[in-house]
């Protein structure tokens, strides 16, 4: 690496709640219009947006939809099985959040007097 | 280079039938997939596992796999025999068709490599397409999301050489971490992605957000939880407490009677998202040990002085 690539730096933007496009999404997963109908005729992601032209996908749509792309391709689990699969998922994470957030504190030490 | 005994990997014996290495493929596939395993290296696991069901599902690549003997040890230096594949005609199916970019090992590359790929097979089309969108984690501290940051990122990208070798590909950027951040977000790099073929544009590069543990806070969507620990004396008469905050200390009031583990809300005092998340304060009352003369009489005169029983529903 030379010096010229180190002082380079890169600008991101975040990807909001309502940003996606169906077209973006599609490009960012690899995949086709229709796999994308199809997961949010499951529901499986909900865009913002009542019609076609008009949705926007989240972060977290965009999460779900590379899930289920995989799922899909390494597992050949259907589309019913995948909404599954990452409902359950969440779920798990969220029990998870909860049980960090629960009696112990950030350094991993049970509050307990001593 | 290492020795991969396929067979230990799937779980199987080196007499297995077909349709076990197929079985045992499935059942591992569901145990150690990134997408549901919480298992730590899910994701290593998995791509050894697809390497091993690429080679052992195959006659052909099984049987010249099997030719190496079984003297071999999982992990063992290795190097193969001179013409060991001699006689055997590999036909280049049944490779994982994820745009030939698959990574596969040294092992497997050596052995299967050179004669499963087409060489230079990504090169020859002359038309213009949009480069794919490329993917990866990055990891930043909380104060990143408060005060913005700029943060180094190495990302390894399988590509595949002119004589069909894949190579990883590593490259360094240096990305700015907007603030206002949130866990599970992802920050779009426009470009950054995979090359365009021809003269199409290269694809973006996007980069999900995880935060690193922290020693005070944890953070869930965009709201931040301290959990503060309080006397029982603060907990019943109230108090003024010092507490710290992402964005420094505040004097917090905790109100006279507060019950174990209830929530103080600080409200847009959380990530500073789009719409800011908010701060909760979690109670947790410590109670000191009666370990001396006046902290035993302490509670002993609580229990003469308190009427209080906290068991009354279970006495019927």
């Amino acid at each position: 690496m030379n010096s010229h690539d180190l002082s380079i730096v890169y600008n991101g933007t975040i990807i909001e709640e309502d940003e996606l496009t169906i077209g973006e999404l599609c490009q960012a997963c690899d995949t086709n219009t229709e796999w994308i109908i199809c997961l949010v005729e499951e529901s499986i992601i909900e865009p913002h947006g009542n019609e076609i032209h008009s949705w926007r996908f989240s972060s977290a749509s965009l999460v779900r939809a590379l899930s289920a792309f995989r799922l899909h391709r390494d597992l050949g689990i259907n589309i019913a099985g995948i909404a599954l699969v990452l409902d359950l998922r969440e779920e798990i994470e969220n029990l998870q959040t909860q049980i960090s957030l629960m009696g112990v504190n950030g350094n991993g030490h049970k509050l307990v007097s001593k | 280079m290492e020795f991969k005994d396929y067979y230990k990997i799937m779980g199987l014996t080196r007499d297995a039938s077909q349709d076990d290495v197929k079985r045992s493929y499935k059942k591992l596939a569901r145990k150690f997939h990134p997408d549901v395993s919480k298992e730590l290296d899910a994701e290593a696991k998995f791509k050894e596992l697809g390497e091993a069901y690429e080679v052992l599902k195959d006659p052909e690549k099984r049987a010249a796999f099997d030719q190496l003997g079984v003297n071999w040890k999982n992990g063992q230096d290795f190097k193969p025999p001179p013409n060991w594949d001699e006689g055997f005609e590999f036909k280049g199916g049944g490779f994982n068709n994820n745009g030939g970019n698959t990574a596969y090992s040294d092992f497997f590359e050596q052995l299967f490599g050179q004669a499963g790929r087409q060489p230079g097979d990504r090169h020859r089309q002359s038309f213009q397409e949009r480069g794919q969108d490329s993917h990866a984690k990055i990891h930043i501290d909380l104060e990143a999301s408060f005060q913005g940051a700029t943060q180094n990122i190495t990302l390894s990208t399988p590509e595949v050489d002119a004589q069909g070798h894949v190579q990883i590909k590593h490259r360094t950027l240096s990305v700015k971490i907007p603030k206002g951040v949130k866990p599970g977000q992802h920050i779009r790099l426009t470009g950054q992605g995979n090359p365009g073929l021809g003269n199409g544009q290269a694809g973006d590069l996007f980069l999900e957000i995880e935060f690193n543990n922290h020693l005070l806070y944890r953070v869930a969507d965009g709201d931040i939880f301290l959990n503060l620990p309080i006397t029982p004396w603060e907990a019943a008469l109230g108090a003024k407490i010092k507490v710290p905050t992402p964005e420094g200390f505040i004097d917090l009031k905790i109100p006279a009677n507060s019950k174990q583990g209830s929530k103080l809300r600080l409200k847009g005092r959380g990530l500073p998202t789009r719409e800011p998340g908010d701060f909760f304060v979690v109670l947790q009352i410590v109670l000191p040990l009666a370990d001396s003369e006046s902290a035993k009489t302490a509670y002993r005169n609580m229990q003469e002085q308190l009427d209080f029983n906290p068991r009354k529903y279970l006495e019927g």
